[in-house]
Formats: C-alpha cells, sequence, structure tokens
C-alpha cells in the first residue's frame, strides 16, 4: 500500500536519511527501530512532505503522493503522529477530535466520526469537556490516535508512540495499533523501544546512520544477534 | 463628584472600546504568529482616513463608509500577510522591522495623499447628543461602545464555535499539530491579519468622528492597546479586554484628581509597576525562567 523509494531528507547539509526502501501492506505493523539520531524521525517527516530537503518516491496505493503538501496527507489517505506530544493543549477533548476531521466538510458526517471514535475509546468520551492538558501522557497519546481516525486513513505513521508511557499504557498503544492493522489499515512505526515494538509489529528494518542495514519479519529480528546486541541491551 | 465619576466612567469606557479593538487585533497576531505588529498604529489611522474618504467621496452615509473601510483594512491585512510576513515568517526580528518600516511608509504615504493638517469629519452621530441626568454625551460615545461590545461578541462566538476560529486557536496552540491534522497555516496567518487589521480599521473609522484625523492619531491607541496586552497577560484574549477597558477608565477617572496632561503617565506607572510586581501579566500564565 504505502511504498517508498530511495528516499533521501535532511535539514539542509548533510543528508539525515540516505536512500531508504521501505513498504507498508494494508493490515501490516511494520516499525523501524534504530538509535537516537539514526534518523527514524526524519523517515516519517520526509514520507509526510515536512523535511526541508528531500527527493525519492512516495506512493500510497499506486498513487504518486511525493508532492501533496503536509496539510493535505490526510485527503490521500496518510496520517502521522509526531514524536511529541501534538495535542491541541487548550482546547477540550471533543474539540479536539473534531480539528481531526477538519478537512471533512460534512457536518454531520464529521459529527458521526467523532461518536464512532468516541465509542472506540472511552476515557475520550467521559472527560470530552475536558482540556486535552488534563489528559495523561498516555492518555493523550490515544487521543492523537483517535484524532487521526476521523478522516479514516489507509496508513498511520507514529513516531515513538511508547516514549515516556507507564507500561500499561504501552500495552494500550500498540494493542490499538493492532486492532487498526485489524481494521485494514497500514501501520508505520517508529520505536526505540526496540523489543516491545518488535513483538507487537509484523515486519521490522533496522536504520544505521540514514540506511536501512537489516530487514526481515519481527520475529526474526527478535531472534536476532545482532539486534539483540545493539538495541536490546543483550551481550553476546 | 458622583456625576463627574460617571461622566469619566463614560468617557473610560468609550476610549476603554477603542483600545480593545487595538489591543485585540495584536494578541490576535501574537497568539497566532508569535510577533507584535507595531504597524497597528497606523492600520488604525490608514482606518479613520478611508472611512473620511468613502464617507465624503463615495457614500455620504457614515455606517457604509465604516463598512467598506473595514473591508479594504481586511483586503489590506491579507496582502501585508502574504506580501511581507510571510517571506519573513521564520526570522522574527525582521518581521518587527518590516512593521516598524510600514510605519513610515504608511504614515508618510498618508500624508503625501491628504497632506499634514488634520482632517474633520462631523457625523449627525457626533453632533446628536444624549442627556444622561444633568450630563450629556456625544451618540457617538455609544454608538462606539456597542459597536465595539458586539465585535468582541462575534469575535469571541467565532473562535469559539466556528470551524475556521477553533482552527486559528489550535494553529496558536501546536502549528505542526494543526499541519497534521489538515490545517494550511498559510490560511490561517492570512485570516489573522484580516481580522486583526480590520478591527484596527473599525477603531480608526469609530474614533474620527469625536476627535480629528490625523497622522499620528493611532500612536497613543496602539501604545495604550500594548500596555493593555502586557498588563493583561501576553496572548491572553481576556487579557486585552480587561486590560483595554482597564486603561480606558484608569486614565479617564484619573483626570478627577490630576491634571489630564498626566493621565499617560498614570497608564504607563501601572505598566511598569505591573512589570515589577506580576510580569506575566493578570491573565497570563506564570511561565519557569520568568520571575
Ligand atoms: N529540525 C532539525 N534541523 C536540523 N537537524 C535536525 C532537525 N531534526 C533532527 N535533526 C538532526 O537529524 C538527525 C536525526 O534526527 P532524527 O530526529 O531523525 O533522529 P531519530 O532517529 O528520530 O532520533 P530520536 O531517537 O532522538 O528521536 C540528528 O542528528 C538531529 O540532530
Ligand atoms: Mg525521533
Amino acid at each position: 500500500m504505502l511504498k517508498v523509494r530511495g528516499l533521501k531528507g535532511g535539514y539542509g547539509g548533510r543528508l539525515i536519511v540516505d536512500g531508504v526502501d521501505l513498504d507498508v501492506a494494508a493490515g501490516e505493523i511494520v516499525t523501524v527501530i534504530g538509535q537516537n539520531g539514526a534518523g527514524k524521525s526524519t523517515i516519517l517527516k520526509s514520507i509526510f512532505n515536512m523535511a526541508p530537503v528531500r527527493e525519492g518516491v512516495v506512493t500510497l496505493d499506486d498513487q504518486d503522493i511525493f508532492p501533496v503538501s503536509s496539510y493535505q496527507m490526510l485527503t490521500v489517505g496518510l496520517a502521522y503522529i509526531p514524536q511529541h506530544h501534538s495535542v491541541f493543549p487548550k482546547l477540550t477533548i471533543t474539540e479536539n477530535l473534531r480539528m481531526g476531521g477538519y478537512l471533512l466538510s460534512d457536518a454531520k458526517l464529521l459529527q458521526e466520526r467523532v461518536a464512532k471514535v468516541e465509542d472506540m475509546f472511552p476515557i475520550l468520551k467521559e472527560r470530552r469537556k475536558e482540556y486535552a492538558a488534563s489528559l495523561s501522557g498516555g492518555e493523550q497519546r490515544m487521543l492523537e490516535i483517535a484524532r487521526t481516525l476521523i478522516m479514516d486513513p489507509k496508513v498511520v505513521m507514529l513516531d515513538e508512540p511508547s516514549i515516556g508511557l507507564a507500561p500499561k499504557m504501552v500495552d494500550l498503544v500498540f494493542s490499538t495499533a493492532r486492532l487498526l492493522a485489524e481494521a485494514g489499515k497500514g501501520i508505520l512505526m517508529v520505536e526505540q523501544n526496540v523489543r516491545r515494538a518488535l513483538l507487537a509489529s509484523d515486519r521490522g528494518y533496522v536504520l544505521e546512520l540514514g540506511q536501512v542495514r537489516i530487514t526481515d519479519e519481527a520475529q526474526a529480528l527478535i531472534a536476532d544477534e545482532r539486534v539483540s546486541r545493539l538495541y536490546m541491551g543483550v551481550r553476546s | 463628584m458622583a456625576t463627574a465619576i460617571f461622566e469619566q466612567l463614560i468617557n473610560g469606557t468609550m476610549m476603554g472600546s477603542i483600545y480593545v479593538l487595538m489591543a485585540l487585533g495584536m494578541v490576535l497576531i501574537y497568539g497566532v504568529m508569535h510577533v507584535l505588529n507595531f504597524a497597528h498604529g497606523v492600520l488604525f489611522m490608514t482606518g479613520g482616513y478611508l472611512t473620511h474618504l468613502f464617507f465624503f467621496n463615495l457614500t455620504g452615509s457614515y455606517p457604509l463608509a465604516i463598512v467598506l473601510s473595514i473591508l479594504t483594512l481586511a483586503l489590506i491585512g491579507v496582502v501585508l500577510e502574504g506580501v511581507i510576513f510571510r517571506p519573513l515568517r521564520d526570522n522574527l526580528r525582521m518581521q518587527i522591522v518590516a512593521s516598524v518600516g510600514l510605519i513610515l511608509i504608511i504614515q508618510n504615504g498618508v500624508i503625501q495623499l491628504w497632506g499634514p493638517r488634520a482632517l474633520q469629519m462631523r457625523t449627525s452621530s457626533v453632533s446628536s447628543l444624549v442627556k444622561v441626568g444633568q450630563l450629556s454625551f456625544t451618540m457617538q460615545h455609544f454608538v462606539i461602545i456597542a459597536v465595539v461590545v458586539s465585535a468582541v461578541t462575534a469575535l469571541y462566538l467565532f473562535l469559539t464555535f466556528t470551524r475556521l476560529g477553533t482552527a486559528m486557536r489550535a494553529t496558536s496552540q501546536h502549528p505542526e499539530a494543526a499541519i497534521v491534522v489538515g490545517i494550511n497555516p498559510n490560511r490561517i496567518y492570512a485570516l489573522t491579519f484580516m481580522i486583526a487589521c480590520a478591527l484596527a480599521g473599525l477603531g480608526g473609522a469609530l474614533l474620527g468622528p469625536l476627535f480629528l484625523i490625523f497622522p499620528q492619531m493611532g500612536d497613543a491607541p496602539m501604545l495604550k492597546a500594548l500596555s493593555a496586552i502586557v498588563i493583561g497577560g501576553m496572548g491572553s484574549i481576556p487579557g486585552a479586554i480587561v486590560g483595554g477597558f482597564g486603561i480606558g477608565v484608569v486614565e479617564s477617572l484619573s483626570t478627577l484628581v490630576i491634571p489630564s496632561d498626566y493621565r499617560d503617565t498614570i497608564v504607563f506607572a501601572i505598566l511598569i509597576l505591573m512589570l515589577l510586581l506580576r510580569p506575566w501579566g493578570l491573565f497570563g500564565v506564570r511561565v519557569r525562567g520568568e520571575h
């Protein structure tokens, strides 16, 4: 579904992402792992047209989406949740969800979608009138995920969804990702929490210095001795 | 004494309304773009001149002249944002330089077109007096208060309940997240400038008939508005409203006890006191690192 070929990206000066190929199929969770500063976030920004310097091929269901502006990516079916918190802190939870449907001009459809998403996430429904800032870190993550679902995207990209969350919340985030995959969406995650992320994924890419070093089934990567040595703190 | 206080309360509320219009525009721009538009005073002045122009040379109707000058100012706002401020987006310092440059260009442009002397515009709302007890005020006093209260209410409803207004708040709170949900930031920036300039133009259009229309007529309102938003708390809309009305009322009341030439001193003394005691303002949030 999402197909990336020869992707390069950076911020002027040295290229941070230097020729990356990756695919995400419908119903699949794919995770990119790599150390601090490897360029994981920059991959997602380059795909989403948020990196100042970029080249390559990005298609979604065979449609060329490389030149699409970031703020129109949702109209072609691509959603992105940045690494740092991205709820609107002083909008209510409902207003946050409604902003997720900013691109929908049909007010009734927006109403229906918000109601549907609220049913999926009961915490958000209970506290709908509260400011998003009053939610815990994990709940804010859930709101960010819920907010992207209003536009019913084909592929959701998540930048370090588990970072800074309590273990219980980490489980909830990953199981939500699985739920979305089961509903036919493609999920592309970037993670430092390597073991947990791979356990929750179907396939993975190992990124080093802006290039993909290893790619395999998630199971195989967990078992891979190079991966465990480098990223899971296991000594050989 | 009671009547004198009442008289100054009405005068103060009227001037305060003008400050609120200015302060709201500046706070909107500051909230969304994080830059203070120092050219706001000359936009206010432009509103006065345009209303004069439309009133005498086009419509003959004061309300219609106001509407036309607001629309022109809105258009000017969109152009200023697109042509001057957008290319300087990531350069705060140059944006401030640009807004100071705009003051020179617009002020001198107006002097070229209309000459340096003050213009008069005696509308019927200025000639007709309203009696309240033994006091009388011009009709324009109440027109100003009513129009500003309506404009502020409309702005509040727009920001709170419409999709575009919510998107404006969203963009000011988290620009990156706004892009991620599909908001085109350039549209929001243009809209912000459009509204802010229209409010400044409305201020000039309302105050013009009461006082005179002259190239520096916007300077004092802008300084007062600036004080209002600092006192109210940078970026706070309720702060701008309370600050604007507060400054108007306090400066008017102060003329009861001290010579009216010292009016401005009182305002700036309050400003300095506020900066010393509570630098984050009445409604502002205390940020770590401030004290
Ligand atoms: N906005 C930016 N401007 C300039 N350089 C940047 C910017 N963002 C990131 N970089 C640089 O790009 C490199 C890769 O950053 P990136 O955020 O993609 O890494 P990451 O793998 O996501 O790391 P982390 O685990 O810390 O999130 C780093 O060296 C970083 O300093
Ligand atoms: Mg990152």
